[in-house]
């Protein structure tokens, strides 16, 4: 019974995935904004999008192999997990004062400023899309036994934190590629 | 592509300006050259703060630089 409950959840995040790169490719620059210099906060988006997917893939692929205990008990893979971690979010802040050198005059303007007050919209749909199937997953896989182990907790933590980064950072992302005029 | 009911003519008065660069404008207003350049394509509304600031480095009243249009 598990696995259907994991399988459906897993077909249900690769349809929300490919639903995301459907609009994304709809909403492409067309002809007339292309030669138009990426956006320093795009790029920070770009590259976040990239490190949160590798994060939670790489998440995926430890569940996977060790299972939900290695939060617990498997040194090898919790020193893995918080590689990728350190990595990927220290590769992603690092980037944005790379981005804020290499950029002359200023970084982030209004326009950028309502795009990422935007973004947190896209942040809170993914964060609750991550709850709710969490929530049904672990309610029929634990119905019988009336518990569950600890180590879900922790695992619904950093799901959570690294969804709601892949959803800021998509958000960012299809407001630069939104066709309607972004009013400040 | 859909455009902003508020057309400019920020293009035309960067010319007369000197040849004024987009990055130029962009130091000079306080905001991103992509901000310019979507402005200069009409895909985008500026606040009233930054429009002021547009006008104000072309030394022109807002309404020379910007224009209402009710049909778009």
């Amino acid at each position: 019974m598990a696995t259907v409950w994991i399988t459906l959840a897993v077909i249900g995040g690769v349809v929300v995935i490919g639903a995301i790169g459907r609009f994304l490719w709809r909403h492409r620059p067309q002809s007339e904004m292309s030669g138009v210099p990426t956006a320093p906060l795009e790029r920070l988006g770009w590259i976040g999008l990239g490190v949160t997917l590798v994060i939670g893939i790489g998440l995926a692929i430890l569940v996977a192999l060790v299972g939900t205990d290695f939060i617990d008990e498997n040194t090898t893979a919790r020193g893995i997990f918080w590689l990728l971690m350190i990595v990927g979010f220290g590769a992603w802040g690092a980037s944005w004062y790379v981005i804020k050198r290499r950029s002359g005059g200023a970084v982030v303007d209004e326009r950028d400023r309502a795009i990422l007050a935007r973004s947190l919209s896209v942040e809170s749909v993914i964060v609750l899309l991550l709850l709710v199937t969490w929530t049904i997953v672990l309610t029929e896989m634990y119905w019988d036994e009336g518990v569950m182990p600890i180590t879900y907790l922790q695992l619904i933590f950093w799901t959570t934190f690294i969804g709601g980064a892949f959803g800021r950072s998509l958000g960012i992302v299809m407001g630069y590629h939104r066709e309607i005029v972004v009013d400040a | 592509m859909p455009k902003a009911n508020i057309a400019n003519g920020i293009r035309r008065l960067r010319f007369e300006h000197d040849e004024m660069t987009q990055q130029e404008l962009a130091n000079l207003a306080g905001c991103t050259r992509q901000t310019i350049i979507v402005l200069e394509k009409e895909r985008y509304v500026p606040s009233l703060s930054l429009a002021f600031r547009i006008a104000r480095v072309f030394d022109r009243t807002i309404e020379d630089v910007f224009e209402y249009h009710d049909d778009r």
